[in-house]
Formats: C-alpha cells, sequence, structure tokens
C-alpha cells in the first residue's frame, strides 16, 4: 500500500499508481473549510499569522478524511506583501487579499523590497511546513507560490500592469526578473524547510488575459525559471496551476517544465490532455459543484473528470470555505475506490 | 489642408483599434478645430474603433493588454472631443452602477466591462472592487441608476451577489434596478437562480444593458 507522498510522487512523475490521489496544494488553491474551522477550533484570520494555527488547521483536511496532503499558506498574498503591498487579512471566510500598491508603474520596481523569508509571514510559513512535515511523515507537505505574473500585478494596479508589459516591455521584464529571483528565494526556503511539493499558481497570468504570445512571454519563462532554480535545490515535484481556459496555449503548457498541469473546470480534461502529453494531468473538479452539489454527485464528476484524463485528482480551483467537508470526502473517498481505472488511464495517457 | 469629415472619423477609429494615443489625440484635436459634431466623433469614431476592438477580443486577435492600450487611446480621443458636446447629449443617458463584490480586489473584468459600457454611451459609476452588497444598492437608488453590474473571480464571493438581489427584492426595486452580472466562476444558471442577468463577457455585457434598458427583459 503506497502513502499519500509516496502516490503522489509516483503520479507526478508520470508512474503507474494504484488509483489517482486526491489533493488540494493550498495557497491561491484553497483547501481550508469552516467545518475544519469547527473540527480543529482553529480559524482564519488568525492562522495566516500563526504558524501553529495554520499547521493546525491544514493538517485538520487531511485528518478528517480531507485531501491526501497538507499545503500552506491560504492564500497568494505572503509575498506580495513581503515586497511591499497593504494586505487585509480578511476574515473567517474571506481570503486574505491587497488593499494598496506599491508600485505605480513597473519603471519603479527597484523600489520593491526583496522578500526576507526569515522575516514576516514567510517565515510563518516555513514554520508551518516544518510542523507539517513532522507531524505526519506519510502526507506530502505542498509548498506554494504566487505565480510571478500575478506576484508583479498583486504590487502594481493590474491595469497599468497589462498595458506595461508592453508599452515599457524592457522595463517590465527587469520587473518580472526581479520578482521571479524572489519567488526563488521563498520557493527555496519552503522546500528547505521540509515541502515535498511546489504549486505555483497563475491566476492573472493565463491565455486568456495574456493571450498565447503573452503566454510564452511572460509567463513561461519566468515560471520555467522558477522550476529550474528549485530543481537545483531537490528533486520535488512541481505542480503549475494556470487559471481560465487553456485552449490557445497548449504549446506554452507543453513549453512548461513543471511535471503536471493543474486547471480551471472551463477547461476540457480530455482536449488538454490529448494535446499536453509530457506533464500529469491534475483537476478539475468544478468548485461550484463542491460548494454546491451532493456528495453522489460529486463521485460522479470526479469520476469523469479520471476519465476524461485526469491523473491526480483536485478541485478545479480554491474551495469556497463554506463548502461541507462531506463534499470534500466524497470525491477523495471516490479517487480511494477507482483502482483499476486510473491504471488503465495512466497506460493510454502516459 | 482640411480633412473630410468621414475621413477623420475613420482614421479615429483606426488609431483606436492600432493603440495609439498620440495619433487619437492629434486626430481629435483637428476634428474639434473644424468644427464637426462632438457626439459623431464618439459614435462613429472613438466608440467604433473601440467595437472593432471589442470584435478582435471576441476572435482572440487582441486579449486584455491589447484591449487596454485601446481603451487608453479611446478615452484620451474622448478628453478633447468631451468639452465640445451639447449639454442634453450629456444627460439623459442610462445609468450604470458597477463594481466587484466583496472579498474581491480582481477587477480586470470589471474594468473592461465599464470601458466598453461608457464606450457605448452609458453613464457608468464605479465603486471599485471589494464592496460590500448594500453599498451597491445605496448609489443605485441615490442616482436613480437602471442597472447594477456585478463582477467576481471567486467562488466565495458569489454569495454577495445573491445578497445584493435579495436587498432589491426586500425594497422592493427588483422592477426598477436590474442586476447583471458576470465572471470567472458566474453561470447563466446561477444568475437565473438568484434573479439577475447573466454576461459572458465585455462585450455581450454591453448587448444586454442595451437590452435591459431598452425591453426591460424580466427574469
Amino acid at each position: 500500500m503506497l502513502t499519500p507522498k509516496e502516490r503522489l510522487s509516483l503520479a507526478l512523475r508520470g508512474n503507474a499508481v494504484d488509483r489517482p490521489p486526491c489533493i488540494c496544494p493550498g495557497g491561491m488553491m484553497n483547501m481550508i473549510v469552516e467545518d475544519v474551522m469547527d473540527l480543529t477550533g482553529k480559524s482564519w484570520p488568525e492562522a495566516h499569522t500563526d504558524a501553529l494555527l495554520m499547521a493546525d488547521l491544514a493538517a485538520g483536511v487531511y485528518e478528517n478524511g480531507g485531501f491526501e496532503n497538507f499545503g500552506v499558506p491560504f492564500c497568494m498574498t505572503v509575498e506580495a506583501e513581503a515586497m511591499g503591498a497593504k494586505v487585509n487579512m480578511g476574515t473567517r471566510i474571506n481570503e486574505p487579499r491587497v488593499t494598496a500598491y506599491p508600485l505605480q508603474s513597473v519603471e519603479e520596481w527597484n523600489k520593491l523590497q526583496p522578500i526576507d523569508v526569515n522575516a514576516g509571514r514567510a517565515k510563518i510559513v516555513t514554520e508551518a511546513i516544518a510542523l507539517l512535515k513532522a507531524r505526519n511523515p506519510d502526507v506530502p507537505v505542498i509548498a506554494n507560490l504566487c505565480g510571478p505574473v500575478s506576484l508583479a500585478s498583486s504590487l502594481i494596479e493590474p491595469m497599468i500592469y497589462y498595458k506595461e508589459l508592453y508599452k515599457k516591455a524592457d522595463k517590465a521584464h527587469e520587473m518580472m526578473e526581479f520578482v521571479t529571483s524572489n519567488l526563488i528565494a521563498f520557493g527555496k526556503a519552503q522546500i528547505q524547510a521540509g515541502a515535498s511539493v511546489l504549486a505555483i499558481s497563475d491566476p492573472s497570468g493565463t491565455g486568456e488575459i495574456l493571450g498565447p504570445r503573452g503566454f510564452q512571454n511572460f509567463a513561461v519563462p519566468y515560471l520555467n525559471k522558477i522550476i529550474a532554480a528549485i530543481r537545483e535545490e531537490s528533486e520535488v515535484g512541481i505542480i503549475v496551476h494556470i487559471c481560465g481556459r487553456l485552449k490557445n496555449i497548449y504549446s506554452g503548457i507543453t513549453a512548461l517544465d513543471s511535471d503536471a498541469i493543474s486547471f480551471d473546470s472551463i477547461t476540457n480534461a480530455k482536449a488538454l490532455s490529448e494535446s499536453v502529453t509530457n506533464k500529469a494531468i491534475m483537476g478539475n473538479v468544478s468548485t461550484f459543484i463542491l460548494e454546491k452539489g451532493a456528495p453522489e454527485k460529486l463521485a460522479l464528476v470526479a469520476r469523469q473528470c479520471v476519465e476524461n484524463g485526469v491523473t491526480i485528482l483536485s478541485p478545479a480551483c480554491g474551495i469556497g470555505p463554506k463548502t461541507a467537508l462531506a463534499n470534500i470526502r466524497a470525491i477523495v473517498d471516490a479517487a480511494k475506490s477507482m483502482k483499476n481505472a486510473s491504471l488503465n488511464q495512466k497506460t493510454c495517457i502516459l | 489642408m482640411a480633412k473630410d469629415k468621414a475621413e477623420l472619423l475613420e482614421k479615429m477609429a483606426k488609431s483606436v483599434v492600432e493603440m495609439d494615443d498620440d495619433l487619437t489625440v492629434e486626430l481629435a484635436q483637428e476634428y474639434v478645430d473644424q468644427q464637426y459634431d462632438g457626439y459623431d466623433a464618439i459614435n462613429m469614431g472613438l466608440a467604433k474603433g473601440m467595437d472593432r476592438a471589442g470584435q478582435l477580443y471576441e476572435e482572440e486577435e487582441y486579449y486584455i493588454p491589447e484591449l487596454l492600450m485601446c481603451s487608453d487611446a479611446m478615452y484620451s480621443g474622448l478628453e478633447i472631443i468631451r468639452p465640445h458636446l451639447k449639454q442634453q447629449e450629456r444627460s439623459g443617458k442610462s445609468k450604470i452602477v458597477i463594481g466587484v463584490v466583496e472579498g474581491d480586489t480582481h477587477d480586470i473584468g470589471k474594468n473592461l466591462v465599464k470601458i466598453m459600457l461608457e464606450t457605448s454611451g452609458f453613464d457608468v459609476v464605479d465603486l471599485g472592487r471589494d464592496i460590500p452588497p448594500i453599498d451597491f444598492v445605496e448609489k443605485a437608488k441615490e442616482i436613480h441608476a437602471d442597472l447594477i453590474a456585478l463582477s467576481t473571480l471567486m467562488t466565495t464571493t458569489m454569495d454577495g451577489m445573491e445578497e445584493v438581489c435579495q436587498i432589491l427584492k426586500e425594497q422592493d426595486l427588483t422592477e426598477r434596478i436590474k442586476v447583471m452580472v458576470g465572471g470567472g466562476p458566474i453561470s447563466k444558471s446561477f444568475a437565473d437562480k438568484i434573479g439577475a442577468h447573466y454576461s459572458e463577457d465585455a462585450t455581450k455585457a454591453v448587448k444586454l444593458a442595451q437590452q435591459l434598458v431598452k425591453e426591460e427583459i424580466r427574469c
């Protein structure tokens, strides 16, 4: 019997496993729900700023029959805050969010503070990772990074940022280089603290927003730079999550050096798995159905995902905190009951 | 040498599509210097250019950065034209309150819808992002708006949309103030359920808004 950590590690590398793992990475891909807050007695927003609370809450998902991983942090504002953005920590059910940007133009990128991995919430995240690793060595701890385009557009009004990608392309690339080098530093710190998988989510750097050319120029190179630097450090599995429709960027997705591509429910898993053949396909249970649907329906949706070529089962995006734990269990249990089906899928996809 | 009106209008539309701020300003200035009609400059020049840009966006030739650059050119031309509009052309427009519901700070989609609505002649009041549901209703009442347009990118904040519709119902305003919703996680069935109207993207939002104020579609 494989441990959850072994199973995920094998699945990420495209190896045959007994059944698909069912995970939710954390970060932008939120997995924390109110039911788990109630069960653990730990909740948002306090858990965003306290390593013990963060670790307890993250562990509470797996330990109560939820996703087969630990994952921190619970938002995508840690990096932006460390670099100078103002962040509102949100509420029990609303995630932290950036409320003020430090820059007016990409030209000012040298005003940004570098991320100090030994201070603030960056340090809290690495401490939580160390606690989680010690808590259960059989469960994979997933580290999370905000993707480079999403981080850059958390440091400057996105309306300005997107225009300046073209109007001030040189400065925009300089800013992207700086942002990327900081993400590498924070990613490495999380790996050193004990994470065995890294997930990079870039909801603002999508093919739908940037177009195929923009995705190729502004997302792919910086994502690959992070992946290469992390791989130099350690053999961890790496997931990239891109929101929105992917059909116009299949070649960009193929060019990513990650082990897995995770994607939205709007993207057709079958078409993606047929076009992108060099990665594990992770997704894509609709978070809307996850929150509003019945457990029996979710079991069907989970099966459908795997039949369409998904090899790592997960929600299509971050899940709403009001999602019932019973619904999460429904897709985890569906994955656990899949046995042979997944092996057949494996052989036809990989 | 003075260019004729139609030629200037066509060039203005083209300079908007080609994202050229400076040229758009230059053409708009030349246009007002000739004392041609300001309203036509918007309708048949700037807005036409933005329309074509929107079409290129639908055809996946243009994406968000390109569309934003087009809108920059459009607005810079508009600044030149606006002082030359006759008074009655500036009032009597349908009013829309727009914003992103509380808990979400993603507002690219909302900004695009706003640009396209303004281009099409709506008077748009933008509350910004991260807005509590009651604020939409209060503002709509205050300015006698015909529509409230709500956007979100996050599943977690969809309840806020429902709350806006609920408040309108409680205050018996659903007939007077229509609600349109859009954004990543939103579907038509969700909109139907909460008593709102769904629009898939910025260009379709304009058509929907025009229909809603004209025909008074019922949910």
